[in-house]
C-alpha cells in the first residue's frame, strides 16, 4: 500500500464501504496484518460507519444454522491450542506483497485455472495459492515468505488435512493429507469436484488424520474458490 | 453499553476457545447479523453460508479484537459484511438494481431517523445530512447493500465517474464532520 496518508485514509474508507473491487479489497485485507496505520484507519471507518448497519433490518437466521457453525468448530470441547508461536517465524519482517509474488511466480503458467483462491491464515496472511483446473484436479502451491520460515511447515506429529465444502453443504469433506515439505502439491482426482464458491481449508490433524472424518483441529487456512479471471 | 462491555468480554472468552462463548454471541447478535448479510445478498441461503463463515472467523479471529479501538457490535458487523461483499464479489454481484426491496427514495432523511436511536447514530445522521441527497443515497447503498460504483451509478443514473468521486467526496465530509 503507497500513496499519501489522504489516499490510504480513503482507501481504508472504501474498504470499509465495501466499493473496491475484489483484488483492491483482497490487498488492503492482506496488508492489515503487517500496516499498523491502515489497520487503524480501517478500524476509524469501521466506527464511524458502524451506525449505519441499523438500517438493515435484523432477520432471524435459518434455526439450525448454529448447529452448522459448531459442525465446523475444531475438535471436541477443549481450549484451542495457542497458535503464535507457528506464526512467529513468518510474523517478524515478512513481506506480504513479496510473499504473494513468490507464490505467484512459483506456479508455472502452462495451463488456465478454471477457479482459484489464496488460502489465508487467520492473521489473513496468505499461505497457499489453490486453482483448479477444468478437469476437476487441484493444484497448491506454498508462498514463499520473503523472510523467515515458510509458515507451511508441519508441527511435528501432526500433519494437514485438505477439505473442501460447497456451497449449501454442512459438512466438509477430506481431499488430501498434505506432505510434510511444504511445496507444489496436486491432487489429480480429488474427492471433490472442484465448483464455484467452494471453500478450501487446511486443518491441522493428528498424524494419519483426522480420526472423525471431520476437521478435529484448528482452521489454519481457508478460502473460497472463484472462477479465475480470464487471461 | 453493557451490552457492548458484554460482548467484549464474550468475545475474549472466544478467544481462549470457550465454545460456549461463541453461542453467546450468537445468541445475541445472529439477528442482527444476519440481517446485515441479508441486505447485501437478499437470498437466505446465501446468507446463512455468509454467517456460517463469519462466525468462524469470529471462532479464529477473537483473539485480534482490541475493545479500545471500538464497540464489539462494529467488529462483528464489519466481519459479516466483509463476508458477504466477498460473497457478492465472487458471484458477480448480480443484485438487480431495480429490485423493489431497495426502495425507492428508501433513504429519505426519514429513514435515517432510525439511526439517532443511539448518541453515535444520532451524529451520523446529522453529518450525513449535510451531504447532497445523491451523495447521501450512494453511500448507504454501498455500506447497506453492498452495490459497487458502477451499480449505484446505474441506480442512480449518474455517470460512474461522478458517482466515485461523489462517494470520495462524501466520506471526507464525514470524516471532517464526525471528528
Amino acid at each position: 500500500m503507497s500513496g499519501t496518508a489522504e489516499d490510504r485514509d480513503l482507501l481504508a474508507a472504501e474498504y470499509v464501504l465495501g466499493t473496491l473491487d475484489a483484488r483492491a479489497s483482497a490487498a488492503v485485507e492482506a496488508a492489515l496484518a503487517t500496516d499498523p496505520a491502515l489497520a487503524a484507519s480501517v478500524a476509524a471507518w469501521t466506527n464511524r460507519l458502524a451506525p449505519l448497519t441499523r438500517l438493515a433490518p435484523p432477520e432471524a437466521p435459518p434455526p439450525d444454522l448454529w448447529d452448522r457453525i459448531e459442525a465446523r468448530l475444531p475438535g471436541a470441547a477443549r481450549p484451542a491450542p495457542r497458535r503464535s508461536w507457528f506464526w512467529q517465524g513468518w510474523a517478524i519482517g515478512a513481506s506480504l506483497a513479496a510473499a504473494v509474488f513468490a507464490g505467484l511466480a512459483f506456479i508455472p503458467r502452462a495451463e488456465k485455472p478454471a477457479y482459484m483462491t489464496v488460502l489465508v491464515s487467520d492473521r489473513a496472511a496468505p499461505a497457499w495459492i489453490a486453482q483448479a483446473d477444468r478437469t476437476g484436479g487441484i493444484t497448491l502451491a506454498a508462498v514463499r515468505p520473503a523472510f523467515g520460515e515458510p509458515q507451511s511447515a508441519t508441527p511435528d506429529g501432526r500433519v494437514m488435512q485438505l477439505w473442501g465444502l460447497r456451497p449449501g453443504e454442512t459438512a466438509p469433506t477430506s481431499l488430501a493429507l498434505l506432505p510434510r515439505t511444504p511445496g507444489r502439491i496436486s491432487i489429480p482426482a480429488p474427492a471433490l469436484r472442484p465448483v464455484n464458491n467452494m471453500l478450501i481449508e487446511i486443518s491441522l490433524e493428528p498424524e494419519g488424520g483426522s480420526p472423525t472424518g471431520r476437521p478435529t483441529g484448528p482452521i489454519l487456512f481457508y478460502g473460497r474458490l472463484i472462477e479465475a479471471p480470464p487471461n | 453499553m453493557s451490552e457492548q462491555a458484554d460482548l467484549a468480554g464474550l468475545l475474549a472468552s472466544v478467544a481462549t476457545g470457550d465454545r460456549n462463548a461463541l453461542k453467546a454471541v450468537y445468541a445475541r447478535q445472529s439477528t442482527r447479523l444476519f440481517g446485515i448479510a441479508m441486505a447485501i445478498l437478499r437470498d437466505r441461503a446465501a446468507a446463512s453460508d455468509v454467517l456460517q463463515d463469519a462466525f468462524l472467523k469470529v471462532w479464529q479471529r477473537a483473539g485480534q479484537f482490541d475493545p479500545t479501538r471500538g464497540p464489539a457490535e462494529a467488529w462483528l458487523g464489519q466481519i459479516v459484511r466483509n463476508t458477504a461483499l466477498d460473497a457478492a464479489r465472487a458471484r458477480g454481484r448480480e443484485v438487480l438494481t431495480d429490485d423493489p426491496s431497495l426502495g425507492d427514495g428508501a433513504f429519505e432523511p426519514s429513514v435515517l431517523d432510525d439511526l439517532a436511536e443511539a448518541e453515535d447514530g444520532a451524529r451520523l445522521r446529522d453529518c450525513l445530512a449535510r451531504l447532497d441527497a445523491k451523495p447521501r443515497e450512494g453511500i448507504l447503498l454501498a455500506f447497506v447493500h453492498g452495490l459497487s460504483h458502477p451499480e449505484v451509478a446505474e441506480r442512480l443514473a449518474t455517470p460512474l465517474g461522478t458517482v466515485k468521486s461523489w462517494i470520495r467526496r462524501g466520506l471526507l465530509t464525514l470524516r471532517e464532520c464526525l471528528s
